[in-house]
């Protein structure tokens, strides 16, 4: 057992800093243009606009202890802005399932960042039972076509997409997972209609999507019909993994640290006042805790073998940690963090407000924490449901 | 030894409680909550006609002679719907100081129209520099002639936009922090000088900053004695975390008990999420807090009420419970509504909004723990 960064990694790192320094915006900058320039030069560099891309897809090839430090360098850094719909769950299932007329059609749109995806996952009825969906791909007679019915909710960014990946159910016989199809097509065609929704805090982030007989070329459908659970599920591993925000945590950490230390309380500031500094000293605790998790999961993987039970807890905990950070950052912001509308008060409060409010979604998607337990529960404590595991599987 | 409420005080519960759910669906809630006041006028008439404004004012002042445990009956109703009319602000607030402070003139001059609604009070004690200290003020009154001359900052004053009286607290001698030399003035918002920045609050209602640049008021603007504001504000300080208490305490009914409903309706793999015991488990614990809540509510409202020893203690208890089983009540029926409980569609996310400012106001957990420790 040791943690030294080996001679490399720490060139790697030094790599690293001077690269993400020299390719800082500069106030004043097109930020569109900087924004294309970010990713053409970080492509140039080997594959650094797609770190998590394996090699042969044009991933850098990095070792886990590369990976991450460019997540610990990374975070708190001003990077241009990025959705994870495309570079970070769907190419994965076209690496994975697509045949090669799909790759050369989307990989580099996605890679180029000119093509925003959404994922059509989640249904009115089907949320954490994501395998109940209803969402109906029909064939035509000439089998050329998918008809698709049905209704999309929660899809992120669908008003500015202009694909979405879409879970459907081709078939009605066997288990709730047999007979999902998975399918790719446009937004911006008759048929799909998105609808906002506006969440805590007045956002508009996520949709409904209404679709009525939308028309999807059947070369749009990775795999084989039927077998979309198995590409999605490999998928959600992906979204999971990518959630727990540690980097960004110990960054959010310092920030609050020295928010509250902002907070003058007599002669010290509101990091002297007991209440306070317990919590957030709580807090450090286990962010300390869940970044050896992380370093233990990613030791797993460079040994070759799977990521290993930590890697369930890191979705879970790292959300966690995530909502208490904001929390602290209202409770910091004190009676200012009611401000809304124009800011009021020390600059923090009213972000963190925003934050705390957006931050309970964290639990909620990406594997609800209940789900996620019971996943702990099933696949590494092997402790088994009774009566709920038939109906889970049973037919839908 | 009897919790009931008396059989007055059930039938004003019972009408509160009819206004409250004729007045207060959410989206009269949103409509009125965005509309220029930031409250519907013709509630606040209702509100004044039904006698609710008179409660707390003695017999002798034009009031029905209620005590806290009237406010506590109005403020948990008024918590169901998050009411925004400034009930609060200018009702508990504002008149409180005024019903501890005010000297007969001003009583003439104020308490008819602020008990027929025509008048409308808030309090402005809090400073940025004070985090939730009353006593940490450094706004100045210095006296000239027969006036006084303030300058300063108040800041997140609840409802002072429409407020056509304000109630500021003062340093007249003193250091910072000091509980002497405080004085409270009562002043008129027309008054040159007096400055409003006004802006919604994340719950829904409506907060502002002042600034006070030489605002003038005479002398018989002191509500209580010159230097001595800070007693009264105190009190009124109990009295607001009572009110606020009562309120949480409606609200968080609101919250368990559409999370019970909701989770009997909602079907995942193909069982109610309600049957799932780890759900089940998690609602009795938002329950219990509720009752936990509530038995505070009822311990401090009646020691203050009877002016028992430890009264001040057992509100401090109750602040810093409200606070944290607030949080825990608030976030749960949030994370088991799924992705319903982050939209804006349903009342679950503007009830943890506002649990979420209660918090903040008066001392939040934290800070109520340390003086309950203390
Ligand atoms: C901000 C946001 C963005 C999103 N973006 C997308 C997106 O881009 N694409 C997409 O497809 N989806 C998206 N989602 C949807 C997300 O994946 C779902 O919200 C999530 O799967 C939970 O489903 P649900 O909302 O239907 O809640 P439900 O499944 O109804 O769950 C409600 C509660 O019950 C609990 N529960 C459910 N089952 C069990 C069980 N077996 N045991 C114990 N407890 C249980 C849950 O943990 C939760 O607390 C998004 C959601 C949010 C909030």
């Amino acid at each position: 057992m040791d943690i030294e960064l080996s001679k490399t990694d720490l060139e790697f790192q030094a790599e690293v800093r001077q690269f993400l320094s020299d390719n800082a915006y500069k106030p004043g900058e097109d930020y569109n243009k900087w924004r294309m320039n970010w990713f053409a030069t970080a492509a140039a560099k080997g594959g650094w606009d797609v770190p998590k891309w394996p090699k042969e897809f044009g991933g850098p090839g990095w070792t886990p202890s590369q990976h991450y430090i460019w997540e610990r360098e990374k975070a708190g850094k001003n990077l241009p802005w990025d959705l994870p719909f495309g570079i970070g769950m769907l190419a994965p299932v076209l690496m994975a399932h697509g045949n090669q007329k799909q790759l050369d059609r989307f990989m580099p749109d996605i890679r180029a960042r000119k093509v925003i995806w959404c994922q059509g996952y989640s249904e009115p009825g089907a949320g954490s039972d994501l395998a109940n969906l209803q969402t109906k791909a029909e064939l035509t007679e000439d089998g050329k076509h998918y008809i698709v019915n049905g209704t999309k909710i929660w899809t992120t960014v669908a008003h500015m997409a202009d694909w979405i990946f879409c879970l459907t159910r081709t078939s009605n016989t066997g288990k709730k997972q047999e007979g999902i199809t998975f399918l790719l097509f446009p937004v911006k065609q008759e048929g799909v209609e998105v609808q906002p929704i506006i969440t805590l805090g007045g956002a508009h982030t996520v949709n409904t999507v209404f679709l009525t007989d939308v028309k999807v070329p059947v070369e749009n459908r990775i795999g084989e019909e039927g077998k979309g659970w198995t590409y999605a599920k490999g998928l959600l591993q992906h979204e999971r993994t990518g959630l727990a925000g540690i980097s960004n945590s110990l960054v959010a950490l310092a920030k609050l640290k020295k928010n509250a230390r902002s907070i003058i309380r007599g002669n010290g500031t509101l990091m002297d006042e007991p209440a306070f500094r317990s919590k957030v000293a709580e807090l450090e605790v286990d962010l300390h805790a869940l970044e050896y998790t992380e370093l233990r999961s990613l030791a797993n993987a460079a040994a070759g073998s799977d990521p290993g039970p930590e890697s369930s807890i890191l979705k879970l905990k790292g959300t966690e940690i995530q909502q208490r950070l904001a929390k602290l950052t209202v409770e910091a912001g004190g009676l200012h963090a009611a401000g809304w509308g124009q800011p009021v008060g020390p600059a923090f409060a009213h972000s963190g407000m925003q934050s705390y409010l957006g931050s309970r979604a964290y639990t909620i998607y990406g594997g609800a924490s209940e789900v996620q337990r019971d996943v702990i529960a099933k696949n590494v404590l092997g402790l088994k449901k009774k009566s709920s595991e038939k109906t889970r599987t049973g037919k839908g | 030894m009897n919790f009931d409420l008396s059989e007055e005080r059930t039938l004003l519960k019972d009408s509160i409680s009819r206004f409250v759910r004729d007045n207060y669906e959410l989206e009269s809630r949103i409509k009125h909550s965005q509309s220029s006041k930031g409250f519907s006028a013709e509630n606040w008439n209702s509100i004044a006609e039904l006698g609710w404004l008179a409660l707390p004012f003695p017999e002798e002042d034009g009031g029905i002679g209620g005590n806290q445990i009237d406010t506590m009956v109005v403020m948990e109703e008024f918590g169901k719907g998050m009411v925004l009319e400034p009930y609060f602000a200018s009702i508990v607030l504002g008149a409180g100081a005024l019903r501890r402070g005010a000297s007969d003139d001003m009583k003439e001059a104020m308490f008819e129209g602020v008990i027929d609604g025509s008048k409308q009070l808030a309090l402005a004690y809090a400073e940025s520099q004070a985090r939730f200290d009353l006593h940490d003020v450094v706004s100045s009154a210095k006296q000239d002639g027969e006036d006084f001359v303030l300058n300063g900052n108040k800041c997140v004053v609840q409802n002072a936009e429409t407020a056509s009286h304000i109630i500021v607290s003062a340093r007249t001698s003193g250091g910072q922090i000091d509980t002497d030399g405080i004085s409270l003035f009562l002043i008129d918002v027309n008054s040159e000088g007096f400055e409003l920045l006004n802006y919604p609050t994340v719950d829904g209602l409506r907060a502002s900053e002042i600034t006070l640049t030489n605002v003038r008021v005479n002398k018989t603007g002191v509500v209580g004695e010159v230097g001595a504001g800070f007693e009264i504000l105190q009190a009124v300080a109990n009295d607001a975390i009572l009110a606020l208490a009562a309120e949480a305490i409606g609200t968080m009914e609101m919250l368990y008990t559409d999370t019970i409903e909701y989770t009997q309706q909602r079907v995942q793999f193909d069982q109610k999420l309600s049957d799932f015991q780890v759900l089940q488990h998690r609602m009795v614990d938002m329950f219990m807090e509720y009752e936990q809540c509530k038995s505070l509510l009822y311990r401090a409202t009646l020691e203050v009420v009877e002016n028992r020893e430890g009264a001040q203690r057992s509100v401090h208890a109750l602040k810093h419970l409200i606070g944290k089983a607030g949080t825990f009540i608030a976030e749960n029926a949030v994370q088991l509504h799924g992705g319903m409980g982050m939209t804006e569609e349903l009342r679950i996310g503007h009830f943890f909004k506002r649990l979420t400012v209660i918090d903040m106001q008066f001392g939040n957990s934290d800070y109520h723990l340390e003086k309950f420790a203390a």
